[in-house]
């Protein structure tokens, strides 16, 4: 048992406290930590973001040799999001917004249609070597069910009826348990969150671990 | 001498297709029998020595050379090593690498893309024609909406409106404006008392307006009261707490959270839950669904929330564009349908003896990793 | 009836503190519950394990912030230790958004501690944060020296010896994406389907069951879900013989075991709670109605 004698783990450990006393009913350390926290990610980003971007990408090709003037482009479209800033020149923000959309756009929709839609489709189909054992073709069917009566609950421009209504009561059906296992896995995820924090507390801080 | 023109080690070069330039593709034929490795030297125009490329998979019998600068000439020659000889190929004519403006591998990608616009393109047309005429089911939690303003009414309890936490331009928040307009209207019919706290100031602004208008049409101008929409805070657990409060002072008889929801959306659900308020959730956030369907009455589900906008607003955009996916869906069933139906036959006839059906099938597949690819 | 009511009314703070207590005790006394490596886990474990050095690199990412980390850094850990061990070369890239360099930081200050004997430059290199997410890993499929220009400590990237010839993705064995943001779509898409790189992943438990859709199709190599699917590296590099460090999933999972108990038996009372009270109001309905 050794309690820590490093100043960061003990101001990490108070603060960890801090925002933990939420759970009994809000407070003003709470607040002071949750404030520092804030204000720490956005002096963090900045910095970074200085360091890393507007100095080695931006001021030091532009302002030393061998000059890269033809950044110069991009950099005024860029600078025109600032218009934001202005009622008179607001609209400025226009154009770089329409070049990032546009290129983007561009970039997104052939590769998201080939990777969430074509590739996901081809993997559905139902063929002969999924059926190699019985485990793999009760999955293969399940799989295929799932998509075809889910597709169907998301398909609006029928009414529905005939075998419409029991195709879509089996997809929400479908839905739910996947709600149900997203649901499992979230509560998982928040619980190893806490005992990452009590390992810190408990381990790096208190040193009873 | 014909015969020994025709199985004579040769190379040929030419410029990578469908790629962004600076390669050249390399292939030899005919390597001789016994080959332990081939050897591949360029030659630039201009210069007087070749140099070493680099070595040829013999497998393969192929390689790019990405090391070249577009537009400068090249002249390749390969060496085929084997125990007792070595033999040459040099290629005639100067090669030169470019990047292609189309790449030929993606064509089909085009053309389904090109197919799913003319196809919203289209449906857009018809909807600002006849905006009746384009059938949309109508959704469940679209008409408890109603009733749950009536009950508020019934009980004397005003109704809440959170719109989500994002900002005007998510496509959540824009639905989520237009359920407000809806929402809107049946409250100044019933004369009811609206509360619609903001997480942001733009996202506010537009509500007033809407409200404003909702109000107007429903003949009740008066009625508005622009201080019940209002800026809470743009810190997502504060706006949290802000609205838990709100609930818990005000009770409302019935609860709107319509919009994209982070963490938070566990929090609000919980507390309406707590009060007895009816709860119609909406959200394009995946993720937090779960909790929504746990805790509230009635919930749009992701793209169902976009299908009620464009029920609701009958916009030709919104309404092409429900329109365009449901036809892109119908084609995935098919197809996934067509899969099916071959795969099945393949494998009952390909027992049989008859390939006849796998070839399709497999002709299909092909087709299909090809797009994938 | 009273009891179900005051249970479905109990207050919220008595759970908190439940579940504090469950987590806590199995931390301090712990049991060691047996870890089972599932499929996604041992696809991803092994396609790093039979790398050999003239595969290319391991390109591992560090998509998390600290507010991820009992989930995430456990695996970053684990892959870096599988391919130092091995000789594979690893690149570690601090993160596609700014906020995430540090965590890629502290695991390196992790690394040079426990393989004094590797260097950085040869062994393994450390790459900063580059702004431009789905740029910068297009940028990569084009050029990785002209991306990044050098490495996080600022030494160019020519003087790297174990970049020497890693030019683009052809030269990246695989991608390891450690993610608590949707990065592994972007993986995915840009670098997976653009470029044909092959992507393994690492992610939270929250985003776990949204990608098991791209481990069924074949997309993505593999993948560790959660603090579990870091505990069930941990296992597969013990039996393997490689180190593990203090197996720090692996001790959460203890916890982690309780934790769900709890709430298992939580849902399942409330659930009950739920219909005895509610029948309970229906029959006072009847009885009323009949008066």
């Amino acid at each position: 048992m050794s309690i820590s004698t490093s100043i960061w783990v003990w101001i990490a450990a108070l603060l960890t406290l801090m925002i933990y006393s939420f759970l009994y009913k809000e407070n003003p350390f709470y607040r002071l930590a949750e404030h520092i926290f804030m204000g720490l990610s956005i002096g963090y980003s900045v910095v970074i973001l200085w360091y890393n971007y507007i100095l080695p990408r931006i001021y030091e090709p532009l302002f030393f040799p061998p000059h890269q003037w033809s950044l110069i482009f991009p950099i005024l479209i860029g600078m025109m999001t600032f218009g934001i800033f202005s009622e008179k020149y607001n609209w400025l923000i226009k154009y770089p917004l329409a070049v990032y959309v546009a290129g983007y756009a561009g970039v997104q929709i052939p590769l998201q249609l080939q990777t969430m839609i074509l590739r996901q489709a081809e993997a559905s189909f139902l063929t002969p070597d999924k059926f190699t054992s019985l485990f793999s073709s009760f999955n293969a069917l399940l799989i295929f069910a799932g998509l075809v009566t889910t597709l169907i609950y998301f398909y609006f421009s029928a009414k529905r009826e005939h075998g419409l209504g029991g195709a879509s009561q089996v997809g929400i059906i479908f839905i739910m348990i996947a709600f149900g296992a997203a649901f499992g896995y979230t509560v998982m995820a928040r619980i190893s969150l806490l005992i990452g924090r009590m390992q810190f507390l408990l381990q790096d801080w208190l040193g009873i671990m | 001498m014909i015969f020994l023109l025709i199985l004579s080690f040769t190379i040929s070069a030419k410029d990578t297709p469908d790629d962004a330039g600076g390669s050249i593709t390399i292939n030899v034929y005919n390597i001789p029998e016994g080959t332990e490795q081939i050897e591949l030297y360029r030659l630039t125009k201009g210069d007087t020595l070749f140099e070493e490329v680099g070595l040829i998979p013999i497998f393969k019998g192929e390689l790019d050379d990405a090391t070249v600068t577009d537009g400068v000439l090249y002249l390749y020659k390969a060496t085929a090593l084997t125990p007792d000889t070595v033999y040459v190929a040099e290629i005639k004519e100067f090669a030169s690498s470019s990047p292609e403006w189309f790449n030929k591998s993606r064509t089909s990608v085009l053309l389904f893309i090109a197919l799913f616009w003319v196809v919203i393109l289209v449906y857009i047309q018809l909807a600002k024609k006849n905006p009746e005429g384009l059938f949309i089911r109508k959704l469940p939690p679209l008409e408890a909406m109603d009733e749950a303003v009536g009950r508020a009414t019934e009980m004397g309890k005003p109704v809440l409106y959170v719109p989500g936490i994002e900002y005007i331009t998510d496509a959540g928040t824009l639905a989520s404006i237009t359920i407000l307009a809806k929402v809107g209207r049946k409250v100044a019919e019933y004369e009811t008392r609206i509360i619609n706290p903001h997480f942001d100031p733009i996202v506010m602004t537009t509500a007033q307006e809407t409200l404003k208008n909702a109000f107007s049409e429903a003949g009740r101008p008066d009625a508005f009261n622009k201080d019940d929409v209002f800026y809470l805070t743009s810190e997502q657990f504060g706006f949290a707490a802000g609205v838990d409060g709100i609930m818990l002072r005000e009770r409302p008889g019935a609860i709107f959270l319509q919009g994209y929801f982070y963490a938070e959306s566990l929090i609000l659900a919980e507390t309406g839950y707590s009060i007895g308020a009816i709860q119609i959730a909406g959200t394009n956030a995946t993720t937090q669904l779960p909790f929504f369907v746990a805790a509230c009455d009635y919930v749009l589900l992701g793209e169902e929330m976009f299908a009620a906008s464009a029920y609701i607003s009958k916009e030709p955009r919104l309404l092409g564009s429900i329109k365009g996916s449901d036809l892109a869906k119908s084609v995935l069933l098919v197809l996934i349908g067509v899969g099916v139906i071959f795969g099945t036959f393949a494998a009952i006839k390909n027992v049989a003896g008859n390939p006849v059906y796998m070839e399709i099938f497999d002709r299909i597949l092909e087709f299909l990793a090809r797009t994938a690819e | 009836m009273k009891f179900w009511q005051r249970f479905l009314n109990l207050d919220r703070k008595w759970i908190f503190l439940g579940i504090g207590l469950v987590v806590i005790i199995p931390l301090l006394f712990p049991l060691r519950l047996p870890v089972k490596p599932s499929k996604p886990v041992i696809d991803l474990f092994n396609r790093i394990d039979t790398l050999g050095v003239d595969n290319g690199v391991v390109w591992v990412v560090t998509d998390f912030d600290p507010g991820t980390m009992p989930e995430l850094m456990p695996m970053t850990m684990s892959v870096l230790r599988h391919c130092l061990t091995k000789g594979t070369p690893v690149v570690l890239h601090g993160g596609l958004w700014p906020a995430y360099i540090g965590m890629a930081k502290m695991a390196m200050d992790n690394i040079a501690v426990e393989f004094p004997d590797k260097k950085i430059g040869e062994d393994y290199v450390f790459l900063g944060y580059i702004p431009g997410v789905t740029a910068v890993i297009l940028a990569i499929g084009i050029d990785i020296e002209t991306t990044f220009g050098t490495d996080y400590y600022g030494v160019p990237y020519d003087s790297l010896p174990m970049m020497e010839g890693v030019k683009n993705y052809e030269d990246i064995s695989i991608i390891v994406d450690i993610s608590g943001t949707r990065s592994p779509e972007y993986w995915l898409m840009y670098g997976q389907q653009r470029y044909g790189v092959d992507v393994g992943i690492g992610c939270t438990a929250v985003s776990a069951p949204s990608y098991y859709t791209f481990l069924q199709s074949g997309q993505f190599v593999g993948m560790m879900g959660g603090l579990k699917g870091a505990a069930e590296y941990e296992e597969l590099m013990e039996r393997y013989g490689y180190p593990t460090g203090r197996r720090p999933a692996t001790v959460g999972m203890d916890a982690q075991s309780f934790g769900h108990l709890l709430i298992v038996v939580l849902v399942i009372l409330g659930n009950i709670g739920y219909f005895i009270v509610r029948r309970g109001e229906r029959k006072v309905g009847i009885e009323r109605r009949k008066e």
